[in-house]
């Protein structure tokens, strides 16, 4: 199959570049990028060395555009795959290839491709590599508009499923006696079509933007006899509608999903199944001008996961790591300090542990970003940036209602970011974070507090230093009590950088988290090197979260595109 | 197997031209839809950078370039072009936060499913372009350093 599908490829290009040489050229471009890691055993944090002691995660994508057409494909290599990434990653292997045709009015995709519904809440297909996440639909696309008033899509589709896909065996009863299977498509089939229409271009408004949307999605997945007496269905289909206006800077977008129908392994004693309707609802309102940028999120979710599976069983449906055909994305603070991401937020589209049932969150966040300009009072010399993030979430007093239950989750933080001298610039920041230590099923919370200063030194135009310093304070067991960081950092620009780190939790586990790190760069290749030790935690992104085992040895990154 | 394809690869090299813009569809600060193609003009060259929330050298270095602007706008006609790549967990964000870093001089586009990042070959954030009047990528560079920015500049300067 890949190999038929690599001659035609081969054999395209060759037309290509037989067909080059009497009209307009066309172009290539296309990336490659390689994550390497030798494993030492670590009795400090129990790292251990997977077989052979090395992990390799190898991306080659290729894309040629000639006029309308494009063409491109994706290969990656797996010898083997990194530490805590899905088992199933391995070997070489045609990942992603497709044909494209890009019209004025029509466009046309056969072969892979990645889409999204809205903001993902019923639909989304993506690539994240650092989780080992591909969603790309093998199939067809078709997008059509009329002149910038109407715009519409069809797309049929397989999702890839490169999680550990289990075929249940025939005995209902014993589903769990299933076997492994790694095939690269899950046996999910998709069919969605998706509209808009803009109702300020229609009638010819200038100074506002409003546009109405909808789509449907429609899945379907084999499920078993006994799941199906039951009233699971293997077809369904979900909805979304949206609204987004913008004026004079303000913005405001609502989006409304039904998810259609999900069903979830419960056991209580009549029943083996939870048959459930997903739903969700997102208001987003904003402003920005003058400096001032705002932005409010309030989303309510219910059984909103879309999980990808092989035979309609998933095998751990409380598990956050399969892969989804929707994105439901913590709506929280984004931080890059280390001690800022100890225990991340991850959003509960539902919550079932044992007899424990939750059927999803509410909650929201509100971001400030001002921009005090220099000349005013505040700004002085150089001006000053400031900025605010308030995020809070609830899973829900009962089921079907808005009202919220148990706090989740909770973050306050402020920063700021001002040149002090022209060589010197200091940003800080403090958060408080607070979650619930039992995904709602109890009260009980813990608050971690950090204080960051990250201070930049510019020696000469090119030659500038970073040093980062972090202080976590928590006087609760479950956070590890106090924590402590820093980066030190030299770079050369614009081709050298060279780091050190520590993360150290003095208040309990005493163990120095440390890394030494440089890299090259010589316009679009970039190589750098590593070592230390990595600590085992949640990493996310979106509505996926990967356990990353904990780890210790040296990194190889190269990173060039053409 | 693999030799005919890096036959194929090769003949086909030798035929190719210099990498343009693709044209995708992503959002302009208004939420409408706009073809990157749209973007080239014919008359003035840009810096074309790839950016997100989550991604502090790529704000630090939009930063660096928003100080310089107004000086080096004095001497070359450019745009500078900031895309955000953030999907539905940060893009409503992103826009909040370009204003609030008085990102004002770029015209900000929002690819939310990352096509004209996919499309443009740059995986690695930060990465940034500089593409020619009439829409030709004439330098690229990824990763960032403070000062790294006075080299797009001097690109900008180099084209006539």
């Amino acid at each position: 199959m890949n190999k038929r599908i690599l001659l035609a490829f081969a054999a395209m290009l060759a037309c290509g570049a037989v067909d080059a040489q009497t009209e307009e050229k066309g172009f290539l471009t296309g990336s490659f990028e390689s994550n390497t890691i030798g494993y030492v055993n670590d009795d400090k944090t129990f790292a251990r060395v997977p077989d052979g002691g090395f992990g390799s995660n190898n991306y080659l994508k290729v894309d040629y555009y000639k006029g309308s057409l494009s063409a491109g494909l994706q290969m990656e290599a797996y010898q083997p795959a990194l530490v805590g990434f899905p088992s199933n990653l391995k070997g070489t292997k045609l990942a992603n290839y497709y044909i494209a045709w890009n019209d004025e009015d029509f466009a046309f995709t056969a072969g892979t491709f990645y889409d999204q519904f809205g903001s993902g809440l019923l639909f989304r297909s993506y690539e994240d590599r650092a989780l080992g996440n591909n969603s790309a639909l093998l199939g067809a696309r078709l997008n059509w508009h009329y002149k910038d008033i109407f715009e519409a899509k069809l797309l049929w589709g397989v999702p890839r499923m490169p999680f550990t896909n289990y075929v249940m065996s025939d005995d209902e009863d014993n589903y769990m006696k299933g076997y492994p299977i790694y095939n690269e498509w899950a046996e999910t089939n998709v069919r969605g079509a998706d509209a808009s229409l803009s109702l300020s271009n229609l009638l010819g408004l200038e100074s506002v933007n409003v546009a109405l949307e909808g789509s449907v999605l429609n899945r379907y997945q084999a499920v078993g006899l006994l799941a199906e007496e039951e009233g699971v269905k293997p077809s369904t289909t979900g909805y979304s509608a949206r609204a987004n206006v913008e004026y004079n800077g303000f913005v405001a977008r609502a989006e409304w999903v039904d998810a259609g129908q999900k069903h979830y392994r419960y056991s209580d004693g009549e029943s083996n199944y939870l048959i459930k309707n997903g739903n969700a609802q997102l208001v987003d309102l904003g402003y920005s001008g003058g400096g001032l940028g705002v932005n409010l999120s309030v989303r309510r979710l219910e059984w909103m996961n879309s999980y990808i599976d092989g035979r309609g069983i998933v095998l751990d449906e409380s598990s956050i790591t399969n892969n989804n055909l929707n994105y439901v994305p913590a709506l929280c603070a984004q931080y890059s300090y280390s001690l800022t991401n100890i225990h991340p937020y991850v959003p509960m589209p539902y919550y079932i542990n044992g007899p424990f049932v939750n059927s999803g969150e509410i909650g929201g966040q509100l971001d400030v970003y001002y921009n005090f300009r220099r000349g005013t009072t505040l700004g002085g010399k150089r001006g000053m940036k400031v900025n605010f993030n308030l995020s809070t979430y609830y899973n829900l007093a009962e089921e079907g209602s808005f009202a919220p239950g148990k706090m989740l989750w909770m973050n306050v933080n402020v920063g700021m970011e001002k040149y002090l001298t022209r060589k010197f610039k200091l940003k800080m920041l403090y958060a408080m974070q607070q979650r619930n230590t039992s995904y709602g099923m109890g009260d009980g919370t813990a608050v971690a507090n950090v204080f960051v200063a990250d201070m930049l030194y510019k020696f000469t135009p090119k030659l500038s230093t970073r040093l980062e310093l972090q202080y976590l304070l928590s006087y609760e067991a479950s956070n590890g009590y106090d924590w402590m960081a820093a980066l030190f950092e030299v770079n050369m620009a614009p081709r050298w950088s060279v780091f050190v780190s520590d993360m150290y939790n003095h208040g309990m586990e005493k163990v120095h988290y440390y890394n030494v790190g440089a890299s090259y760069t010589a316009s679009r290749t970039r190589v750098a090197i590593g070592w230390g030790r990595t600590r085992e935690g949640l990493i996310c992104s979106g509505g996926v979260c990967r356990m990353m085992p904990a780890y210790t040895g040296g990194n190889l990154t190269i990173t060039t595109s053409f | 197997m693999k030799k005919i394809i890096l036959a194929a690869l090769v003949a086909f090299a030798t035929t190719v031209a210099m990498a343009q813009i693709p044209s995708v569809k992503i959002e302009n600060g208004k939420g409408k839809s706009v073809k990157t193609s749209s973007l080239v003009d014919g008359e003035t060259p840009m810096i074309l950078s790839f950016w997100a929330v989550s991604c502090s050298n790529c704000i630090l270095e939009l930063n660096a370039i928003s100080e310089k602007f107004p000086d080096w706008i004095e001497e070359a006609d450019f745009r500078v072009v900031a895309v955000s790549v953030d999907d539905a967990k940060n893009s409503a964000k992103a826009r909040a936060l370009a204003e609030g870093n008085g990102w004002g001089d770029f015209t900000l586009l929002y690819d939310k499913n990352q096509d004209f990042q996919r499309a443009m070959n740059a995986p690695v954030l930060p990465h940034v372009f500089v593409v020619d009047k009439n829409g030709k990528i004439v330098y690229s560079h990824t990763a960032y350093q403070p000062g790294g920015e006075d080299e797009l500049f001097n690109v900008i300067k180099g084209l006539k």
